[in-house]
């Protein structure tokens, strides 16, 4: 059956409300799981706050593991399903830039709209950073265009390159991410003994 | 076990596992409908391309990044990603109201920081996580949630480096949090 | 409240179990394209008549003829010792004849098209050592029951060949005390293998 809009269940038009109706869930569940504030969210790199862990590592497991189980009943058609691209090196680049980004911002783009919206500027400014960031990037863009596809593995996922299946890969997540989630929780209240707050 | 002075004027959360699973269950039906994932950074690049077109237009059609987008007949605003982003703000809104969280503007900052410090960082932080989300093929929900979800393998490789990095760093940038 | 975090724990540990049991039983596990693909073109996958011929003679346990016409013309003719799965109930009961250690599966037909299917088919599904006989039945029958006496301006290994297929064919067709011979015939059949191999590595 799914995924609806590949196998022309859903037409067109109802693209837009649907993109709006989605986001609109996305955007409440980041701002009421506390990711409208920045000070929530790099907790997780200090250690007061593991709400990122949590929120984060649990939608990851669910998603995952309920992939699974929808291609099982036939609800979803996972070969049919978007893969993102790997390109290797410009992702590893891209992904510690955004790590210094997500430190010294506090935000990524989606927890930044919801920091907005609940009149936060420091929100707003991390938004405008955004912006002037692919910019920068889409003027510069002709300096690395060439590594910019490099390391191209086309639309690969972690069976196509390990060759394990994807349930071992959810198991070990899961085991992983509740692992976690335990551990987490001693570390926090550990940490949160000498600070008056923590939860902001 | 200990009693916090501060817990009384502690905002109200959700349960973040709860929020977890709600946003699980998200992507799933995201996948479900769409056949991809959700995305934020997607919509600024097309907020960028789309003024450049505007205030640049000869640099938009010799430069081949953004050429690629602004080249359809519909503007570029006109995507799926920039409708969800929308959503994100209604949503984040629609949230703030119910737990009496929508207040005036305010600047949220360690008290260590001044407001004009935190701001130049927020700035300073947003550039950088445009930059890399462009490298990256998505920021946290599009490239780290959302590919990790579907088993991608680049979407593992953009979460652990932008986890492995943000501890990596932490130490440097400690002053500004706690 | 930790009492239910506990709960929950377990409970995502066993639907994260669920997924590994529900895998296997939903999506069979297929080998690479690639390697399918280089297992295709080798020339090894086909055995000749004269190879099965030997082996049916010899009775040779590691042999398992697997014969993919349908039941009608199965039993207007078949190889000795063949079993009979049509192609398309072939996914269907083959796990008792498949993927035994130490067995070649060769698979029969009239020609080798529909052989070749049901190799193609179980390959992808990576059970090892199966074969198609070449040609088929129809080379069977032009081969080992009706042998053609070979030229004289032939090489050597032709008419070796043929004294084979000769005393094949009195086993195949005749009667039980003619199989003697053919035992006979059998150690020329190797001595023949041996000298092609020879000559394939010049």
């Amino acid at each position: 059956m799914g995924p609806l809009f590949p196998n022309g269940i859903i037409t067109g038009e109802w693209d837009f409300v649907i993109a709006l109706l989605l986001g609109i869930i996305f955007g409440f569940v980041l701002e009421a799981s506390g990711f409208s504030s920045s000070r929530n969210i790099t907790g997780v790199f200090y250690g007061y706050n593991f709400v990122v862990i949590r929120v984060f590592f649990t939608a990851v497991i669910v998603a995952m593991v309920g992939m699974l189980y929808f291609d099982y009943f036939g609800w979803l058609d996972l070969s049919k399903i978007f893969i993102l691209p790997t390109f290797l090196s410009p992702m590893i680049l891209g992904g510690v830039i955004m790590g210094v980004g997500f430190i010294m911002g506090g935000f990524c783009p989606g927890t930044s709209f919801t920091a907005i919206a609940i009149g936060k500027l420091d929100g707003l400014v991390f938004a405008i950073g955004l912006f002037l960031g692919i910019f920068v990037f889409s003027l510069s863009f002709p300096l690395f265009e060439n590594f910019f596809v490099s390391g191209n593995m086309g639309n690969v996922t972690l069976t196509d390159v390990t060759g394990i299946s994807a349930a071992w890969f959810a198991m070990a997540f899961t085991v992983v991410a509740l692992a976690a989630f335990w551990g987490t929780s001693i570390i926090e209240k550990k940490i949160r003994k000498n600070m008056t707050e923590h939860t902001f | 076990m200990n009693i916090n002075q501060s817990t009384d004027n502690e905002p109200k959360y959700i349960n973040p596992y709860l929020g977890g699973v709600l946003l699980g269950l998200l992507v799933l039906i995201t996948v479900f409908v769409t056949g991809r994932g959700l995305g934020a950074s997607g919509a600024i690049k097309s907020t960028v391309v789309a003024t450049a077109k505007v205030i640049m237009p000869a640099t938009v059609k010799s430069n081949s990044y953004m050429n690629s987008v602004a080249n359809s007949e519909h503007s570029p605003m006109y995507t799926w990603l920039v409708f969800e982003s929308i959503g994100i703000f209604v949503g984040g809104l629609l949230s703030g109201i119910i737990f009496g969280r929508v207040k005036k503007f305010r600047i949220e900052h360690s008290p260590k920081i001044s407001s004009k410090t935190r701001l130049w960082f927020a700035l300073g932080g947003g550039m950088f996580f445009g930059f890399g989300s462009q490298f990256g093929r998505g920021c946290t929900s599009g490239a780290a949630l959302c590919g990790t979800a579907t088993f991608a393998f680049g979407g593992v490789i953009v979460l652990f480096a932008i986890f492995g990095t943000g501890y990596a760093v932490a130490y440097f940038f400690r002053k500004l949090w706690i | 409240m930790n009492r239910n975090y506990i709960y929950l724990t377990i409970l995502m540990f066993i639907l994260a179990v669920g997924t590994l049991v529900i895998k296997k039983a939903n999506e069979p596990k297929q080998i690479e394209p690639q390697q399918l693909l280089f297992e295709l073109i080798q020339p090894t996958r086909y055995v000749s008549t004269d190879q099965v011929a030997k082996m049916i003679i010899k009775n040779d346990p590691s042999l398992e003829i697997i014969d993919v016409r349908s039941a009608m013309e199965f039993n207007r003719f078949s190889l000795p010792r063949s079993v009979n799965v049509p192609l398309d109930s072939l996914l269907n009961n083959t796990s008792s004849y498949l993927g035994i250690a130490g067995t070649k599966v060769v698979f029969v037909s009239d020609n080798d098209i529909a052989a070749d299917q049901a190799w193609v088919i179980t390959k992808r599904l990576g059970v090892k050592s199966t074969y198609v006989m070449k040609g088929g039945l129809n080379q069977w029958m032009e081969t080992i029951i009706d042998p053609k006496q070979p030229d004289p301006t032939e090489p050597y290994t032709a008419f070796e060949t043929y004294a084979f297929r000769q005393g094949a064919q009195l086993y195949f067709t005749g009667s039980k005390a003619e199989a003697m011979e053919s035992s006979k015939i059998k150690v020329e059949v190797q001595r023949k293998k041996k000298s092609g191999g020879a000559s394939g590595g010049c």
